[in-house]
C-alpha cells in the first residue's frame, strides 16, 4: 500500500544511491578494463601471436626483476619523483611565502602563475624541446650565455636529459604548488602569529615554529599529489626524449609503454603496469597517513 | 601546387583514364571500405581525389589517417583481432612480415591475374621498377625469401639511402668527396674544423627507425653486402668482428664530428639540420633532397652534391630499400571493392599527381620518373647528380633486413647498444655481443627459433 507519506520515504532512502549510480557506472567502467589488464599480467599476450596466448602465472612478474632495465627504470623513477617533490615543493613554498607578503602587483602575478597550468603538458614539453636546442641557436642555451654558461647539451647527453625532464615537470606544476600552499597560508589563523611576535620571535623563528608546523596538512597535500604525478609521469619524457639517450629517463611507465605498444608484449607490459601502480598505491598510502596525523594535530 | 589535380575541374578527363582499363570499376557498387592510413604526402594526395572514385565505382570510402607510431599500433590492433575495421592498409616490406606468418594480410597476385578486376596491359605492373616489386614479395619463410612468392603489396614510392654533402663546402675547403669509410671520417672532420658546423648529421634515437637507413646501409655496404644480422643459424649476429669495426668508426665519427644531440635526433631533425645548413654530410633518404632543394625552405638549395654510399672492396654500395605500399586486410568482407581501390590509388596518373602535385617521392614507377615535368624538378637537383646516383644506386639496393616478426624490436635493441657505445658505458665489442644475446632471447621467448 502506498501512501503519499511512505513513497516520499522510498524516495529518501533511494536518494543517496541514485547520487552515487553515475559514479558507480564510471568505477564499474573502469573495473572491467583493470581487471582485464591484470589477468593479462598473469598471461604471455604477444599481440602478433594470437594462438601463443596462455596462462603463465607470475612468469612476468619474475622475468622483470631479473631485466637489468627494470632496475634502472625503477631508480630513475624514484630519484626522479624525490628530486621533483623536492624542487618543486621547495620551490613553490618560496614563491607563495613572497606572495604572502604585501608587494605590488601580486594578484596580476598569481593570475600570470595560472598559465602553466592551463598548458597541455605535452604542449609544455614540445615548447620546451625547442627552446633547449643543444647549441646557442637554442633560446635558453641563448639566454645562459650572458650569464658566462657554456651551450648545456639539453636533449643530447644524459645528465642533460634528466635535468631537462625536471626543468619542464617543475615549470608545468610549480604554479600547483605555490597557489594551494599559498591558500594554505592565507587560511591559518593569526593569534600565534601575534603570540610569537610578543614573545620576540624573528622571522625565521616564526616560518620554523609557526609557520610551517601549521601549514603542515597544505604541505603533506602537495607533496602526496606531486609524489603521484612524479611516479607515473610520461607525456612530458614521451615528447621529448622517450626515454632516452640510453634509457637514462626511461622509468616504470614509459618501460610499460614501450612493451606494450612498440613490441606488442601485452602481458609483459600489464606487469609493469601493476608493478608501476603497486608503488603508487604504497606511497600514496604512506603520505595519506601522515596526512591525516597532520591535520589531527593542527585543528 | 605545380600540376596537382582538382576534383571538379579535370574529373571528366580523369574518369576518361580510368575507363580505359577494360574492367567494370562499377562491379562492386554500393559496398564500403575503410582505408588505415598514415600521415604522408601520399595520403595527403589521396584525399581530394577520393570523391571521384566514388564517382567512378560507387564504392564508399572512409578513411583514417594517423601519425605514424600510431598508426602501426591500430593497424596490429585491428589486424590482431581480425575485425576487418580497416580493408586496405598502408604497410610495406618489413611491415608485411609481422602480417604474413599469423595470416592477417591478402596475396595480391590472384586479383592481378584476374580480367574481371584488372586490366593488366593497362595496370602495366612492369612499370614499377623490379627493385620494388620484388621488395614486395615475400614466400613467408622467417630468414629469407624476400623477393620470391607471393605479392603481398603494391609499392607507391621508393626510398633508398645514398649520400649528400655540402659541394659549397667541400669546393671551398678542397675536400675528397668520400668513397671509402675512412675518406668519410676525414671529411667529417675536415668541415667541422674548417667549416665550423657538425661535419655528418644522423639519426640518433633509440629505435629502429634510426638503424635501418644510413647506418645499416653503410655496413651493409662496407662488407659488400656479405652481413646480416643473422647468421644462417637464425643467431643475432651484431658482433661480427666487421660489425664491431663499423659501429666503432661510425660512433667514432658522430662523436668526433656530428652534433651534440645526436642520441636525440630523428629523421626530420637530422634532415631539418642539413636543410638548415648546420651539416657537411647526411647518408639517409634519397628522397630528402626534395627539402634539401626547395629554395623556399632550404638554406642550401644548390649547394648540394649526390654521391652513393662509400663502397666495401667490392666497389659497389649495398643501400637498403623501403616502400610504402598498399595491401588488403584477409579480414574485409569487401575484397573486390578493396582491391578496385588499390588498383585505382597504385594507377599511373593517381601516382604522378601524387609526385607532381604532392611530393610524393621517389616515384615507384618508371614512366613518372621519366616523365619530363619530373625530370625537370629532380633533373635540377645536385646538378644532375641525384637522378644519376638515385639511379645507380637502385642496381644494388635492397632490403636490407632478414624477414622474421621481431624486427623493430631487434632494431630497438640494436639501437639501444649504439648509445651504450656512444655513452661509453661499455666498448663497442661487449655492448654488440650483449645485443646479439638479448635478441636470441627475445627470438627464443617468441618462438622463432
Amino acid at each position: 500500500m502506498s501512501t503519499p507519506r511512505t513513497r516520499h520515504w522510498r524516495r529518501e532512502k533511494a536518494l543517496p544511491y541514485l547520487l552515487l549510480a553515475p559514479a558507480l557506472v564510471l568505477l564499474a567502467g573502469m573495473i572491467y578494463p583493470f581487471g582485464l589488464g591484470l589477468y593479462y599480467s598473469f598471461t604471455s599476450y604477444w599481440l602478433q601471436y594470437p594462438n601463443r596466448f596462455r596462462f603463465v602465472w607470475f612468469d612476468n612478474y619474475v622475468d622483470l626483476m631479473s631485466e637489468p632495465l627494470f632496475a634502472r627504470a625503477l631508480e630513475f623513477t624514484l630519484g626522479f619523483t624525490l628530486a621533483a617533490v623536492v624542487v618543486q615543493v621547495g620551490l613553490g613554498l618560496a614563491v607563495a611565502l613572497f606572495l604572502h607578503g604585501r608587494i605590488p602587483g601580486r594578484s596580476v602575478i598569481r593570475a600570470l602563475m595560472l598559465l602553466p597550468l592551463m598548458i597541455p603538458p605535452v604542449i609544455t614539453a614540445l615548447m620546451w624541446k625547442i627552446m633547449m636546442a643543444s647549441t646557442n641557436a637554442g633560446i635558453l642555451n641563448y639566454m645562459l650565455s650572458f650569464v658566462g654558461v657554456d651551450p648545456v647539451n639539453w636533449f643530447g647527453s644524459t645528465q642533460g636529459a634528466v635535468a631537462s625532464v625536471l626543468i619542464i615537470d617543475t615549470w608545468g606544476n610549480l604554479p600547483f604548488v605555490a597557489l594551494i600552499l599559498l591558500g594554505g597560508l592565507q587560511a591559518l589563523p593569526t593569534e600565534p602569529y601575534e603570540a610569537a611576535r610578543v614573545d620576540g620571535a624573528g622571522p625565521a623563528a616564526i616560518l620554523r615554529y609557526v609557520t610551517l608546523p601549521l601549514l603542515s596538512p597544505f604541505l603533506v597535500l602537495v607533496v602526496l599529489f606531486r609524489t603521484m604525478d612524479s611516479l607515473r609521469i610520461f607525456d612530458v619524457i614521451y615528447a621529448t626524449t622517450q626515454g632516452g639517450p640510453n634509457d637514462a629517463t626511461t622509468n616504470l611507465h614509459i618501460m610499460a609503454y614501450q612493451y606494450s605498444f612498440q613490441w606488442y608484449q601485452m602481458g609483459k607490459g600489464m606487469a609493469q603496469a601493476i608493478v608501476l601502480l603497486l608503488l603508487v598505491v604504497i606511497v600514496s598510502y604512506l603520505l595519506m597517513r601522515l596526512w591525516n596525523r597532520a591535520s589531527e594535530s593542527t585543528s | 601546387m605545380g600540376a596537382a589535380l582538382s576534383a571538379s575541374a579535370q574529373d571528366d578527363e580523369a574518369l576518361a583514364y580510368y575507363r580505359q582499363a577494360k574492367i567494370d570499376w562499377r562491379q562492386a557498387a554500393g559496398q564500403s571500405l575503410t582505408i588505415g592510413l598514415n600521415k604522408h604526402p601520399f595520403t595527403e594526395s589521396l584525399l581530394p581525389l577520393i570523391p571521384e572514385f566514388r564517382r567512378l565505382t560507387g564504392i564508399n570510402v572512409e578513411y583514417l589517417i594517423l601519425p605514424e607510431a600510431e598508426y602501426f599500433t591500430k593497424l596490429v590492433a585491428d589486424l590482431s583481432q581480425q575485425r576487418g575495421e580497416f580493408s586496405v592498409i598502408m604497410t610495406g616490406p618489413v611491415r608485411n612480415w609481422q602480417y604474413v606468418p599469423p595470416n592477417w594480410i591478402l596475396p595480391l597476385d590472384d586479383f592481378l591475374n584476374n580480367p574481371k578486376l584488372t586490366d593488366q596491359s593497362w595496370f602495366k605492373l612492369d612499370d614499377f621498377y623490379p627493385a620494388l616489386i620484388a621488395a614486395n614479395r615475400w614466400n613467408g619463410k622467417t630468414g629469407g625469401g624476400v623477393g620470391e612468392g607471393p605479392l603481398y603489396s603494391i609499392p607507391v614510392l621508393e626510398e633508398s639511402y645514398i649520400l649528400a654533402y655540402r659541394k659549397d663546402i667541400f669546393d671551398q675547403y678542397n675536400i675528397k668527396v668520400p668513397t671509402t669509410n675512412e675518406e668519410m671520417v676525414e671529411a667529417a672532420r675536415l668541415v667541422k674544423k674548417n667549416a665550423g658546423i657538425p661535419g655528418i648529421v644522423a639519426r640518433g634515437t633509440p629505435s629502429v627507425a634510426s638503424m635501418g637507413t644510413g647506418f645499416m646501409s653503410g655496413l651493409k655496404s662496407a662488407t659488400d653486402g656479405q652481413w646480416s644480422e643473422f647468421d644462417d643459424k637464425l643467431n643475432a649476429n651484431f658482433h661480427d668482428p666487421r660489425s664491431v669495426k663499423f659501429t666503432e668508426m661510425w660512433i667514432g665519427m658522430v662523436r668526433e664530428s656530428g652534433p651534440p644531440n645526436w642520441a636525440n635526433m630523428q629523421w626530420y631533425d637530422a634532415m631539418e639540420a642539413f636543410t638548415a645548413g648546420q651539416a657537411g654530410m647526411i647518408v639517409d633518404a634519397d628522397f630528402f633532397a626534395a627539402n634539401y632543394e626547395d629554395p623556399k625552405k632550404s638554406k642550401v638549395a644548390g649547394k648540394v652534391g649526390y654521391a652513393l654510399i662509400p663502397a666495401g672492396p667490392g666497389g659497389k654500395p649495398y643501400a637498403g630499400l623501403w616502400t610504402w605500399a598498399l595491401g588488403i586486410s584477409k579480414a574485409t568482407k569487401n575484397k573486390e571493392a578493396a582491391w578496385l581501390f588499390v588498383e585505382w590509388a597504385t594507377a599511373q596518373r593517381t601516382l604522378l599527381n601524387a609526385t607532381l602535385g604532392y611530393r610524393n617521392y621517389n616515384p615507384a614507377r618508371a614512366s613518372i620518373m621519366d616523365d619530363p615535368r619530373v625530370q625537370e624538378i629532380m633533373g635540377a637537383w645536385g646538378g644532375g647528380s641525384y637522378l644519376k646516383t638515385v639511379a645507380k644506386n637502385l642496381e644494388t639496393a635492397r632490403v636490407a633486413w632478414i624477414p622474421q616478426p621481431e624486427r623493430t624490436r631487434l632494431g630497438d635493441i640494436w639501437a639501444r647498444s649504439l648509445h651504450e657505445i656512444y655513452f661509453q658505458r661499455m666498448p663497442a665489442a661487449d655492448a654488440l655481443k650483449k645485443a646479439s644475446n638479448e635478441v636470441d632471447k627475445v627470438l627464443k621467448e617468441a618462438g622463432i627459433k
